[in-house]
């Protein structure tokens, strides 16, 4: 079983993106970003339509009903894909298939809202988005959308430098992929975890069983260098 | 084997004229080399297979997906809204999508018409009957509206009162029609109730109203409008049921794809059924209050309003060989 809360959606060209859905606290900040911003911009038009009287008090009730509705779906429908809170916290309304969301989905999970508002305050909504691992409200499920995470976040980034150094045996694809994956973690992680892992992989850096911590961690990152390609200081 | 680093430098420029293309793209710029963009994406989605495929470190693999990953939602961006197909739902898909929906129709036209007529009834033979469902204040208040006093609805008001009802009617009963909707997904419980909820509610006022002698300050006001409103309320509510349905008994589709499947097809209901009710927002703020329009001119503009939607739902866009067989 999968840990973590990565959705798979494969796209027309047979490629599996992985998504990350994004959680509750996440979306509850970014409603509640949104929520100011209609506040603000029905403080707004009030001023404006408050001159202009019974005219004006028409105005207001329609911008108050086209911001209750229809604030959400001209965002989603946008080149962002998302409202302004949701922009803030990085996220992203795209449809199960990894697709930007279209015009009839994005109507539906909006006009959905009232059943995800009911009994109170979204709690259907919260709770159907904490039983289910792909963090779904009642109007994503109806509308197959997904809110996810713009940025793929990085948990592994460049290598530390070391000399290159030939793995004393050779090495099945997935092993290089571990070395270089513990490698690329290097400036993660504490000195000595980074040491306990590499003790895992000690047959493959060709050394006495004697060898200090240091050397093997530095010869370990030698072979992760040797696996992506390095090959100048080969001894 | 080409290793990951013979790999990054042999494709490094193909990725940064990927990513410098995203950067116009997501930024707004009209235009931007789309099929320079489409060839690169397919080249990245090539290398993403094989980066995966040969178990390239993670931070090369993550690059290429989040490149590829942007490429697609730029690539497959819906493209706006045309005025045709705006044309093409008036004419075909609304109307269409009714009549498919004839089942989900009749159901919500008897919750809602059924206690309707009855309450109507009951209030109309026994004028207290109303306090089981209303207390006295909203009573008098009903009263003082279609009464005769000078209070009363269809008073000849400024235009801007005109206005400003027109935007509350948008507000309120649109918003309406959009709950009778959403509940449905509670198993069709919610927009039973609320259709039955609704038609208790007219029924009640509307049989009240009639036994106290304001028939026809009430029902010249209404009779219009209501060929909108109240088929839209039906309508709204048809298409709820239709979600209901698909959750309680998803037949041969998983009870997810049920639901999406019945969602796509009730949502264009509902924006059928927003579009009345804003013709039906209009019509109540510029034409049933209208004091100085007789009466029996009235009923003859809303038989015929009547028979405008009934006709359009039922007979409008049937595809030509049908009409011709």
């Amino acid at each position: 079983m999968a840990l973590d809360t990565l959705y798979q959606a494969e796209t027309p060209e047979g490629i599996a993106l992985a998504l990350r859905p994004a959680g509750l606290v996440a979306r509850a900040q970014a409603w509640a970003i949104d929520f100011g911003i209609r506040l603000g911009l029905f403080f707004v038009i009030s001023l404006v339509a408050g001159i202009a009287g019974g005219l004006g008090a028409a105005f207001l009730l329609i911008a108050y009903f086209l911001l209750e509705w229809f604030y959400p779906v001209v965002f989603e429908l946008g080149r962002g894909g998302a409202t302004p809170g949701k922009q803030a916290l990085g996220l992203q309304v795209v449809m199960d298939s990894g697709l930007p969301v279209t015009v009839a989905a994005s109507v539906v999970r909006n006009l959905l809202r009232a059943a995800d508002f009911l009994p109170f305050l979204y709690a259907a909504g919260a709770m159907a988005l904490l039983l289910r691992h792909d963090f779904k409200r009642l109007g994503d499920l109806a509308a197959g959308t997904l809110v996810v995470y713009r940025e793929t976040v990085r948990l592994h980034g460049a290598l530390p430098e070391a000399p290159p150094v030939a793995p004393a045996r050779l090495l099945s694809g997935a092993e290089q992929a571990a070395i270089v994956a513990w490698a690329g973690r290097g400036t993660r992680l504490t000195p000595e975890r980074f040491e306990e892992l590499a003790q895992l992989a000690r047959p493959v850096a060709g050394l006495p069983a004697g060898a200090r911590g240091a050397d093997l961690t530095r010869r370990l990152l030698g072979v992760a260098h040797w696996v992506l390609g390095h090959r100048e200081a080969q001894r | 084997m080409t290793t990951a680093r013979q790999f990054e430098a042999m494709y490094a420029a193909t990725w940064a004229a990927l990513e410098r293309l995203l950067d116009e793209a997501e930024g707004g710029a009209k235009h931007y080399d789309g099929a320079a963009l489409a060839t690169l994406y397919r080249r990245s989605c090539e290398h993403l297979a094989l980066a995966r495929a040969r178990a390239y470190p993670i931070h090369l693999t993550q690059r290429l997906e989040s490149l590829t990953e942007r490429a697609h939602r730029q690539i497959y961006r819906p493209q706006g809204f045309a005025l045709g197909q705006l044309r093409d739902f008036a004419l075909v898909d609304f109307p269409q999508a009714v009549r498919a929906h004839r089942g989900y129709l009749l159901v919500a036209a008897a919750l809602f018409l059924l206690p309707m007529l009855a309450l109507a009834w009951a209030s109309w033979r026994d004028p207290g009957f109303i306090l089981h469902l209303l207390d006295a204040r909203q009573v008098r208040q009903f009263d003082a509206m279609y009464g005769p006093g000078p209070g009363g609805i269809g008073r000849e008001r400024p235009a801007d009162t005109d206005w400003e009802m027109f935007g509350f009617y948008i507000m309120n009963n649109i918003g309406i029609g959009f709950q009778c909707f959403a509940a449905g997904i509670f198993a069709g419980v919610g927009s039973a109730f609320y259709l039955v909820f609704n038609g208790l509610f007219i029924g009640a006022v509307g049989g009240y109203l009639i036994t106290r002698g304001h028939a026809e300050n009430f029902l010249s006001f209404v009779a219009t409008h209501s060929a909108f409103e109240l088929t839209a309320i039906v309508l709204a509510g048809a298409a709820g049921l239709r979600l209901g349905h698909a959750v309680l008994a998803p037949g041969r589709l998983g009870r997810l794809a049920a639901l999406q499947h019945g969602a796509r097809d009730a949502v264009v209901v509902v924006y059928g059924a927003a579009a009345l009710l804003v013709v039906a927002a209009a019509v109540e703020a510029f034409w049933s209050s209208a004091r100085w329009v007789a009466p029996a001119v009235k009923y003859g503009v809303a038989a015929a309003c009547w028979l405008l939607v009934i006709g359009y739902l039922a007979w409008q866009g049937r595809p030509e060989d049908a009409r011709a067989g």
